[in-house]
């Protein structure tokens, strides 16, 4: 009897089991459309007719966003205000996985509401064939502020390869191609933990191999972190390995060259080179990684962290060299820190040409558009422009709203407020925001569509000043620290791009619209299989015994991708190098005209 | 006279038997569907392996290529080079995996032997568990006692017997038993747990009538346990070696990293770094249908081999 009561209790529990894994499948419709918060909040126009009556959520594919989910906090609060929307982020960055994301949800038919992708490899053309994006030639005509964009909007019509308006390109720029896009620091540059440099005394640092002795003698003067932790001079990190190894491309870039699939390209179009060269750059900063893991300075955690780790390791002051500013400043040199003369700043190596976008006349190869299956496309197409009005730009691309982070000061310039100051800069505080403006705090505020419509640097119409605040005199001037008079001191210049101009440190590649099309799936299998067999081995030659076996190590990975067909997908991106520096010098011409 | 009443009666006894019958089959309906769904219908993916498929667009639009993919994979000595280092990795685990398969046997035999209860349901359960974990939370486990600022290296370098770090995980020495061991810790108790039932059904009297020719402990558990399951060991053995390909890839892919990959790379990680990992899913889908072939050809052979040797098949 029992026995048979435990028979039944399973057996349905079974049934119960099978049926509601079934209703798993069917398809959540209210999930993606979301009308279920039924609002009453409604939106006038400037003429104070209702606008937008229903209150929807619009799913916004964001290449580069680095949060998933609701946009919270004040920029929700405007997009409310303005559009009665919000926004569900969908961050291919957040759920990993390179562009698997991208291909399941295009495969499915349904990309988002709001489209941002990279126009490269064939990616807006396949997806415009696809019908996967909204034509917005009628819609445009009526918008002023993004319509004045013609030669980007032509562009990205060339790059789809199809008649209509289907997507718009980021950081758009009226600046000439030949002008730095980066305001106040350059994108890459050798920078050093200042305040030991200096305790170590202030070595001169000739050429690339001359950073090994020197942090060396860093890590000896500073043995123990901020947290009484082992420091190491270089620490790396696995997660953005691409083509190849993400952090042996840095070096390079100090050179002068980008990438180009497995090419090398030098930004005034002199040299092209093939990564897997004996004598090309990259293996010459893998050489540097080399012997600095034998000098004992190179972390031993390097080939498992990722980003986040070793973000902590920053925080901590555990590392004394990083690639980029935006990395070692922004993580280490905090209010408290520079006050105390600790700080990542550019320590240049005497040698460099460091690499510089270009401002592009006809935007990024980043673009926006708008959903084939979009509720209320116009509602959209509205929200993009305001995205490249002037109050817009302000927002994304500058300094934040107007009245809480900025203001126009007395003598008609624009300003941080002490607000500003604090919510841009210091790391170590996440000021409240206040109720009128949304709530919530500033940092998980800001937009994480991380979309720029135009370069920062360029001018603000209204204030007559670049909408970068990093540039403004006052910006300038007011943050002034021990740390930055300590290198003004001994650099004898204002800020590191003066210096770098002023010693002809800098490459600017002029800014193109040049993306790389008609890409085969052949050359694509091929690249992927020998770009896995590149980053393992560099790994290996890093970390190797000896140099004998870093020499054996390279050979092997010369063997091995040859042998697979490496130089096919070598002719495929020489010829794409080739194209961007016919293209850049256009630009350049262009510019100068 | 007879025959013309005993006609209609053979004709509804027939009917009766044909409309059970497909009572019968409306039972097993159900199951039926769902294997074809879940089972059969997945195959027209195969599809996919004779186009040229770029996902935004839909197969229809992509150029149909035929063998191609196939070819590529046999394209150049250093495909194929790399192709038999993925299998011989593949049979490697696959093969250690085999040659441990009697350990759950022999953990279940000596388990059975304790005789206090709650230390036995302690044991067992204790080694279960294991089994439950993801591979994730595995690596997890692994990465903060043997990375290179783990809890083993602290102790290692505050004991002063080291003063750098090891590398236990960024090494390529001895990937295959390092992986299976860590499979063995995952795996030991709950493979013992089809033994522990099949025990649980044995035939006592076998053991008394033994016990009175005298028969020590081991001798009952080699005459006597061990017989019983071997059976039950066989069956599980052959569905293994059916499996030779596909050992998994969760354990192999969050263990790899650039150090190891040589050694730990197995196809099903193959195949998924191809596909999923660099978007070649045509390429992809080409190599798992090879897989599933050869899948079903061992299988075919261990059948045919059991059929010979031990007078019944598997399935």
């Amino acid at each position: 009897m029992r026995k048979m009561k435990a028979s039944r209790i399973i057996s349905l529990l079974l049934v119960l089991v099978m049926v509601f894994s079934l209703v798993g499948c069917k398809k959540d419709s209210s999930d993606s459309k979301g009308d279920k918060k039924g609002s009453t909040g409604t939106t006038t126009d400037a003429n104070g007719n209702k606008k937008y009556d229903k209150f929807i959520t619009v799913d916004v594919f964001a290449t580069e966003a680095n949060n998933q989910g609701t946009q919270p906090g004040w920029f929700a609060k405007i997009v409310k205000d303005k559009f009665n929307m919000e926004l569900n982020i969908i961050a291919p960055n957040v759920a990993g996985g390179g562009d698997t994301l991208f291909q399941t949800r295009s495969a499915a038919g349904d990309l988002g509401d709001l489209v941002i992708i990279g126009s490269d490899g064939d990616k807006l053309k396949d997806v415009v064939n696809a019908g996967l994006l909204t034509d917005m030639s009628d819609m445009i005509k009526t918008r002023k502020n993004v319509s004045q964009y013609t030669a980007a909007i032509e562009n990205a019509q060339k790059i789809a390869g199809k008649d209509g308006v289907w997507a718009i390109p980021k950081s758009v720029s009226s600046q000439p191609a030949t002008n730095p896009s980066e305001s106040g620091e350059p994108t890459f540059g050798p920078y050093l933990r200042y305040d030991v440099y200096q305790k170590a005394g202030s070595p001169d640092i000739n050429t690339l191999e001359d950073l090994i002795p020197v942090l060396k003698k860093m890590q000896d003067a500073s043995p123990k972190s901020d947290s009484g932790k082992k420091t190491y001079a270089m620490s790396l990190f696995k997660d953005w390995d691409g083509n190849m190894m993400n952090n042996a491309k840095q070096p390079t870039c100090y050179y002068g060259y980008d990438e180009m699939g497995f090419v090398l390209s030098k930004a005034d179009g002199s040299d092209d080179q093939s990564i897997i060269d004996s004598n090309s750059q990259y293996i010459r900063s893998l050489k540097l990684f080399y012997s600095a893991n034998q000098a004992g300075i190179l972390d031993p955690d390097s080939a498992t962290q990722n980003y986040d780790t070793l973000s902590n390791k920053y925080k901590d002051g555990a590392v004394l060299f990083s690639f980029w500013p935006w990395q070692g400043q922004s993580l280490y040199n905090s209010a408290d820190n520079t006050k105390a003369g600790k700080g990542f700043m550019l320590v240049p190596i005497k040698d460099q040409k460091i690499f510089s976008y270009g401002c592009k006349p006809a935007g990024d190869k980043v673009v926006v558009g708008i959903g084939s299956k979009a509720e209320d496309p116009e509602r959209l197409m509205d929200f993009i422009d305001w995205m490249y009005s002037t109050e817009g730009i302000e927002i994304l691309s500058g300094a934040g709203i107007k009245g809480l982070t900025w203001d126009v000061n007395a003598e008609g310039k624009p300003e941080l407020t002490d607000y500003g100051m604090k919510a841009q800069y210091d790391q170590n505080v996440d000021q409240t925001v206040p109720d009128e403006f949304g709530g919530g705090t500033y940092r998980e505020g800001v937009s994480w569509l991380n979309f720029t419509p135009v370069v920062a640097s360029d001018t603000d119409p209204t204030t007559k000043a670049p909408y970068s605040y990093a540039l403004w005199d006052s910006t300038i001037a007011a943050r002034a620290t021990t740390l930055t008079k300590a290198w003004q001191d001994q650099y004898k210049a204002k800020d590191t791009f003066t210096y770098l101009k002023d010693n002809n440190q800098l490459l600017v590649a002029p800014g193109t619209s040049y993306v790389v099309t008609n890409t085969s799936s052949d050359i694509e299998a091929l690249r992927n299989q020998c770009k896995t067999v590149i980053i393992d081995y560099s790994w290996k030659m890093i970390f190797a015994k000896n140099e004998k076996e870093f020499n054996s190590l390279l050979k092997d990975m010369q063997d091995t991708v040859n042998g697979l067909g490496y130089k096919d997908v070598l002719k495929f991106d020489l010829k794409c190098a080739k194209e961007q520096t016919a293209a850049r010098q256009a630009a350049a011409a262009e510019a100068t005209k | 006279m007879d025959k013309a009443i005993t006609a209609p009666k053979a004709k509804s006894k027939k009917r009766k038997a044909k409309d059970q019958s497909f009572k019968y089959f409306l039972l097993v309906a159900p199951f039926l569907v769902l294997v074809f769904i879940f089972s059969y219908l997945p195959l027209y993916g195969w599809s996919y392996a004779f186009f040229d498929y770029r996902p935004p667009l839909k197969l229809s639009q992509c150029e149909f290529v035929g063998w191609k993919w196939f070819k590529y994979l046999f394209g150049n000595p250093m495909q194929i080079k790399q192709l038999i280092n993925v299998l011989k990795n593949t049979f490697a685990m696959s093969g250690l995996g085999i040659l441990t398969s009697v350990l759950p046997l022999a953990f279940a035999v000596f388990l059975n032997e304790i005789k206090c209860k709650w230390f036995k349901k302690l044991v067992q359960t204790l080694t279960t568990i294991p089994n439950f974990i993801s591979w994730i939370l595995v690596y997890s486990v692994a990465f903060s006692l043997f990375s290179s600022s783990g809890m083993v290296n602290h102790v290692l370098q505050d004991l002063g017997i080291t003063t750098d770090a090891i590398k236990f995980l960024e090494s390529d020495s001895h990937t295959w038993i390092t992986m299976m061991l860590w499979g063995l810790w995952k795996g030991l108790g709950w493979g013992a747990i089809m033994y522990l039932a099949a025990l649980a059904g044995a035939d006592q009297e076998q053991y008394e009538a033994a016990r009175v020719d005298g028969a020590g402990r081991f001798k009952l558990m080699w005459h006597i346990t061990v017989p019983q399951l071997l059976p039950t060991y066989f069956v599980l053995l052959m569905m293994s070696i059916a499996n030779f390909l596909s050992n998994g890839m969760e354990q192999y892919f969050i263990f790899s990293n650039s150090f190891n990959m040589q050694h730990i790379q197995v196809l099903d990680l193959y195949i998924y770094k191809i596909s999923m990992g660099s978007a070649s899913f045509s390429l992809g889908t080409a190599l798992s249908m090879m897989k599933s072939i050869i899948s079903v050809t061992l299988l075919w052979v261990v059948n045919t081999l059991s059929k010979v040797f031990r007078g019944e098949s598997i399935i």
